[in-house]
């Protein structure tokens, strides 16, 4: 039990945070009421610090949880920057004026609230070891955002994404927990590491593989891969660019940590190095099929929004093939290690989309709605140089241009790929990434090249400084940390640690007792040691 | 795991190489790494990276001055402090150096490992002695440097200051990752970087088409050097393993190949080792400019005088020898190299100052000057001797430097004048007297006056060098004869520029300079004397600032004869035991035989040589340092007479034997019309670049524009049909974003069930398991 909260002390730190975002985001006196996303600052540092020395666990993936959790904590800091005068705008300049302040009409409250509810679902994710567990988190870190949507504008179309939004998310959920509820009918426990110890023993029944492949399908609604993938542009496109990057990075962040979880019961090591067959078919047309739609969809957009909505299906179609190649042989190398890869990726991919959203966030129109369609970026870099740069920056590392971060990332992938043997999935990366091209350079050309002045239609830059100031520390953050991109890597590398269940385990009567447990593990490496010295 | 990384010594084991530390025991493996950093003889302390850091901070700040639209002297002052407090550090890293060299990292760059194979280059910084000597030149000249700049960019004050300035702190960046860097991609980094900062400075003033020009030339020349320091880089690291210093020079193999090269037999040594240096070479070429690659440095002068002084004169441009000098035991195993660098070094130093000898503008005279004194450089390089090379890099700084900080206040204060036909006398004008006396020693110097200068004992090293060695006896008295040229060319200047009858045209920067206020006041009654067109210009003298910079230089180039004297005689003094105790250490047995009966060699690498017949050099009979002093002196002294006749004012300024009185016309003229076409080819620098645009820019060009052609038809053509192809795909399958909310719960379910059925289909067909 101590184990756990030990674990769980960041999720602890953000959800007395939460409570106090409530409170604080109706106060009447205006000084409190701009506490709050201080409040959600400290938190989410004292979160990243609480996270830097979390120990190790008993699971599959006994290191995972300090990195995933810095990871959540520190782009979380990111969004929440960018989040900064997304919702109340009208009401405050009506306090300004002298009104009332109205806590019926505010919202300020529960939007920061429900972000740290959704940050908090995304680290109990991580910390995840048990599938109700997980199920819980992963609604934890979705249900919040439905609403965050919703609210994010003041537009009619902000409202519909929210509702498709939720419809299809709950088909979702419905999806995976079926696959759930099978995988627990054909293992007769919830916790995930009896569940691979079951699979290790006795092999994967075929009600277990339905319910995995179910599963698999069904949290891929999460990540926006192909076939959960269709409300991704509709949605991103109605919600505002703050939420929308939100939307990007956490519950994409929470589907991949959930996969690797369900994929890890079944194992990577069961068919000499990869994944069961069924598995293995079922994600490479996954990821085929999703970067390709994704690529393909993006190509004839013309709201940015949608580009990006596109570009981040394409994303996790890439990052699919990290988990097709899983982590590769035990203590085998970074660039051999698909999860190592997924990881890193998620990082990379955090901070160039929020950095492209920022821009995004940072520009509106004089009526006050925002910078969406492909018109309103032209000759960006000379009109508004930081924003403009700051987008070419970060849409050339989506791209994967070398010397940024997230051209690091997709090498990460890339030899994942190669060294578990997917040489045809790579391939179709390769084509993908070209066909890519085509959008991100149309993007970096509207950006960078000034077409005419007079047709530009009248853009400004929104007043909340703090939005510009997420777009910069993100284009920095591409720059530059390829050069420190050492210790980032090692630390994806420690965190990606996959250790596979071990066959021949009687099953226990008794799943309670997590020490008995440990006892058993420790039991049977003895036991193959003695194996292996005779 | 930073901190983990930032305690990692070079030499521990990377994490990847250790998987197994990979459980939780984070505290106690940080410990571990602590302490093993502490007990590392070769960890040195961290603050020596302030020598890096500083620039940096200088670089950031200028860039915040400019953004933020300072319009006051800050940034220059902001860049004299970082860099002074830069130099104070290097000045304390040589007080503390304890004869060991030692490397201090900034942090883990590049650490990867493959089969039994790895990749290693940190962020890290190698000292040495080598290291030192270069650094200490490098912090000290851009210090004073800057502050001369503080004074010469007034007129841009503004942007173009922070600009200015920016550039400069980040050249001193480049110039300490390139000198102190502890592998060859911190001294790739670095070398791009100065080459990156030097095309920034070139193309300062970029609303000028020439500027520009000169820039782009600048960069692209240096581009094919680079090209050679990359396949270089590349190769040691495929033959070696390793482009770290302290491993690489430490290679068991390196030292199997240099024992082979110290009995002469090159045989056993592979082609591809002996490669590495000829690379290596090609690179060294680029960036200090010797031919064929030399074109970009006279045309360099475009930039302003600040820089032509730092960067092409003094620091960038001594890059090549600080490379060759780093790199001597790969050299030494290349059978051929060495004795390349010394021909080159040769033919550029001759035709350079035979060039220089017909220019009229002077600071393309001085750029032609360092083109050849380079060449000098590199002769000594390929004559075995680092450490007179060394030597005449280091008195060249001080003396180039000063000479041309000397031309650029005489440009700054005649509104941008440099032709030497239209200046005159200028040493006695109000105001100019330190001018005139400072760039009478650094012509001195540079002419190597016998005895008085240091110009003189660091070219004497390498003119001795040349005779003691055998077989390059030739070459010796190539460097000679080109000695008595630079004293021509050196004298010509001063004798036609700042002594003689008072005369001045101001250049065509007039209204940019006389309208602004420094200096009017004190300048009034200073003008040149009746005889110039134009009555209202007034040349300023140069203030403080410029004079201070002047005369410290003028001081540090007469007191560095003492260098080659105080410490260790048995080195070759101070500069020679710097040298001694680095990796460019390497004793010619020939100077050794000459001089000095037994080298004691303290160096970390046992170094031989060529063996042959170690006959001592004689010249006239005579040892051959002393047959040098007596030749290389009288020659100079010939070559400054010469100088005096032909150019040098009536009366004891043109030591009596001058005959102008004119600023324009001189005995010269005469004999130049007589010359035939000679001396109008030598001021048309001998037509090279126009040759090289016959035959490599033109055939470029043709072949470019063919390929552009077939690009655009051939390939444009099919990328575009390949382009087409997922845009049709896109229309085919754009329906399905209908935007229906149904419509998309249908196709999830649909996509769930066709996606099992498939998945179900393979595995059947396969022969799955379940």
């Amino acid at each position: 039990m101590n184990e756990k909260l030990a674990i769980l002390w960041p999720e602890i730190f953000l959800f007395i945070a939460t409570c106090l975002v409530m409170i604080t985001g109706q106060w009447p006196s205006r000084a409190i009421r701009h506490l709050t996303p201080w409040i959600c600052a400290i938190a989410l540092t004292v979160a990243f610090f609480a996270a830097m020395s979390s120990p190790t666990t008993q699971g599959m993936f006994p290191a995972i949880v300090p990195y995933a959790k810095m990871l959540i904590a520190g782009v979380g800091m990111l969004i929440l920057l960018l989040l900064s005068g997304t919702v109340d705008r009208e009401l405050e300049r009506e306090v300004d004026n002298g009104k009332a302040f109205s806590s019926i009409r505010s919202n300020r409250g529960e939007f920061y609230a429900f972000f740290m509810f959704s940050i908090t679902g995304l680290m109990l994710t991580a910390s995840a070891d048990d599938l109700i567990w997980l199920f819980l988190a992963l609604e934890l870190t979705s249900l919040p955002t439905y609403i965050m949507v919703a609210i994010s504008t003041n537009e009619k179309k902000s409202l519909e994404a929210a509702v498709k939004y939720f419809f299809l998310g709950a088909l979702g959920a419905a999806t995976f927990l079926y696959g759930f509820a099978l995988i627990y009918g054909s293992a007769g426990s919830t916790n995930l590491n009896e569940i691979a110890q079951v699979y290790a023993t006795n092999g994967i029944s075929s009600i277990g593989m339905i319910g995995l492949l179910i599963a698999v399908i069904g949290i891929s609604f999460k990540i926006a891969a192909v076939p959960m993938h269709f409300y991704t542009p509709d949605v991103y496109q109605g919600a505002a660019s703050p939420v929308a990057a939100m939307l990007a990075f956490v519950p994409k962040t929470a589907g991949f940590l959930a996969l690797m979880f369900i994929l890890g019961t079944a194992g990577w090591a069961s068919n000499g190095n990869h994944l069961p067959v069924e598995l293995e078919a079922t994600l490479w047309i996954m990821a085929a099929l999703t970067m390709t739609v994704g690529n393909i969809l993006a190509l004839l957009q013309s709201s940015v929004k949608r580009i990006l909505a596109y570009s981040s299906i394409a994303h996790s179609g890439y990052m699919l093939v990290g988990l097709i190649a899983g982590p590769g042989e035990a203590g085998g190398p970074f660039y051999q290690n698909g999860i190592a890869a997924i990881l890193f990726y998620l990082l990379t991919y955090g901070v160039m989309t929020v950095g492209v959203f920022a821009v995004l966030a940072s520009l509106e129109h004089r009526n006050g709605t925002e910078a969406d369609d492909i018109n309103d970026i032209r000759g960006l870099c000379k009109s508004q140089p930081v924003l403009g740069w700051t987008l070419v920056i970060c849409v050339l590392s989506m791209l994967g241009f070398p010397p940024l971060l997230g051209f690091l990332g997709k090498v990460g992938l890339f030899t994942s790929g190669i060294a578990a043997g997917q040489y045809a999935l790579i391939v179709i990366l390769g084509i993908n990434s070209a066909i890519a091209a085509c959008y991100y350079l149309r993007l970096v050309a509207t950006a960078y090249i000034d077409d005419d002045s007079k047709t530009r239609p009248t853009i400004y830059p929104s007043p909340f400084f703090m939005r510009k100031i997420a777009g910069v520390i993100s284009a920095f953050a591409v720059l530059f940390l390829l050069v420190f991109a050492q210790p980032l890597v090692n630390g994806a590398y420690k965190a990606s640690e996959y250790v596979p269940a071990i066959a021949g385990e009687p099953e226990h009567e008794d799943h309670h007792a997590q020490d008995e447990i440990k006892d058993n593990d420790e039991h049977a490496s003895n036991e193959v040691a003695i194996i292996t010295n005779d | 795991m930073i901190t983990a990384s930032l305690f990692n010594s070079f030499s521990m084991p990377a994490f990847l190489a250790d998987p197994s530390a990979g459980h939780g025991e984070a505290s106690q493996h940080l410990a571990q790494l602590a302490e093993h950093a502490a007990q590392h003889p070769n960890a040195g302390p961290k603050w020596v990276l302030l020598i890096v850091l500083l620039p940096v901070l200088g670089f950031v700040l200028n860039a915040f001055y400019a953004a933020f639209g300072n319009k006051s002297k800050i940034p220059a002052w902001t860049t004299i402090a970082l860099l002074a407090t830069a130099f104070i550090a290097t000045l304390s890293m040589f007080l503390s150096y304890e004869g060991t060299p030692y490397t201090v990292q900034a942090f883990e760059w590049f650490n990867l490992h493959y089969g039994d194979k790895s990749f290693v280059a940190n962020f890290s910084f190698y000292i040495d002695k080598l290291t030192i000597l270069w650094m200490l030149f490098v912090t000290g000249l851009a210090t004073l440097i800057a502050l001369y700049a503080s004074e010469y960019m007034s007129h841009d004050i503004g942007l173009g200051y922070c600009r200015f300035f920016a550039a400069f702190c980040l050249f001193v960046f480049s110039m300490a990752c390139l000198v102190m860097g502890d592998n060859m991609l911190m001294l790739y980094l670095g070398w791009e970087g100065v080459g990156l900062c030097s095309y920034l400075l070139i193309g300062y003033f970029y609303k000028k088409p020439s500027a520009v020009a000169a820039a782009k030339k600048a960069f692209i020349v240096n581009r094919i050097g680079d090209l050679g320091l990359a396949l270089g880089v590349y190769l040691t690291f495929v033959h070696f393993g390793t482009v770290q210093y302290s491993e690489l020079f430490a290679n068991e193999t390196l030292h199997t190949y240099i024992n082979a090269a110290a009995t002469g037999d090159f045989s056993h040594i592979p082609a591809q080792a002996q490669w590495i240096a000829l690379l290596l070479m090609v690179g060294a070429f680029g960036k200090s400019a010797q031919f064929p690659l030399y074109v970009w440095l006279p045309d360099a002068m475009e930039g302003p005088t600040p820089v032509s002084a730092l960067i092409h004169a003094a620091t960038m441009v001594t890059a090549g020898v600080y490379l060759i000098a780093r790199f001597y035991p790969i050299f030494l195993v290349s059978e051929h190299a060495l004795p390349i660098v010394a021909w080159i070094g040769t033919i550029t130093a001759l035709l350079a100052a035979t060039i220089g000898m017909a220019q009229f503008d002077i600071k393309r005279i001085m750029a032609y000057s360092t083109v050849s004194q380079l060449g000098y450089m590199f002769a000594a390089l390929g004559l075995l001797s680092t450490t007179g090379a060394a030597f005449h890099v280091l008195t060249h700084a001080f003396f180039k430097a000063l000479l041309f900080l000397a031309c650029g206040a005489v440009m700054h204060g005649f509104a941008g004048q440099l032709d030497l036909r239209k200046l005159s006398g200028v040493a006695w004008m109000k105001g100019w007297g330190i001018v005139g006396v400072t760039m009478l020693v650094g012509c001195m110097n540079l002419a190597g006056l016998p005895y008085i200068t240091s110009g003189f004992y660091s070219k004497d090293m390498i003119l001795a060098e040349a005779f003691i060695t055998p077989g390059y006896r030739m070459i010796g008295w190539i460097l000679v004869f080109t000695a008595i040229l630079t004293a021509y060319y050196t004298f010509r200047v001063y004798f036609r520029v700042f002594v003689g009858p008072q005369h001045a045209e101001p250049g065509d920067e007039h209204d940019d300079h006389d309208d602004h206020a420094h200096g009017e006041e004190q300048n009034h009654d200073a003008g040149p004397h009746g005889d110039h067109h134009s009555d209202h210009f007034h040349p300023h003298a140069p203030g403080w600032a410029i004079n201070t910079v002047l005369v410290i230089l003028a001081c540090a180039s007469m007191l560095s004869i003492s260098l080659a004297y105080i410490q260790k005689a048995e080195h070759h003094g101070w500069v020679g035991s710097m040298v001694a105790e680095s990796s460019a250490s390497y004793h010619s047995p020939y100077a050794a035989e000459a001089h000095y009966a037994h080298v004691e060699h303290t160096d970390m690498h046992p170094v031989a040589g060529p063996v042959g017949t170690a006959a001592p050099g004689k010249v006239f009979g005579m040892d051959a340092h002393a047959g040098m002093i007596l030749v290389s002196g009288l020659g100079a002294i010939f070559g400054v007479l010469v100088a005096a006749y032909f150019h040098g004012p009536k009366g004891w300024q043109g030591l009596f034997i001058g005959g102008r009185t004119e600023s324009d016309k001189c005995r010269m003229d005469a004999i130049a019309r007589r010359a035939g076409p000679l001396p109008r080819l030598a001021e048309n620098k001998w037509f090279v670049d126009e040759i090289y645009a016959a035959i490599l820019v033109t055939p470029l060009r043709i072949i470019s524009h063919i390929f552009h052609w077939i690009d655009k038809l051939l390939l444009d053509g099919l990328v575009n049909l390949f382009g087409f192809l997922p845009r049709v795909f896109a229309w085919v399958i754009r329906p399905s974003q209908s935007g229906v909310l149904q419509g998309y719960a249908v196709s999830m379910a649909g996509g769930l069930a066709v996606l099992l059925f498939v998945v179900l289909v393979i595995v059947m067909n396969s022969g799955g398991a379940a």
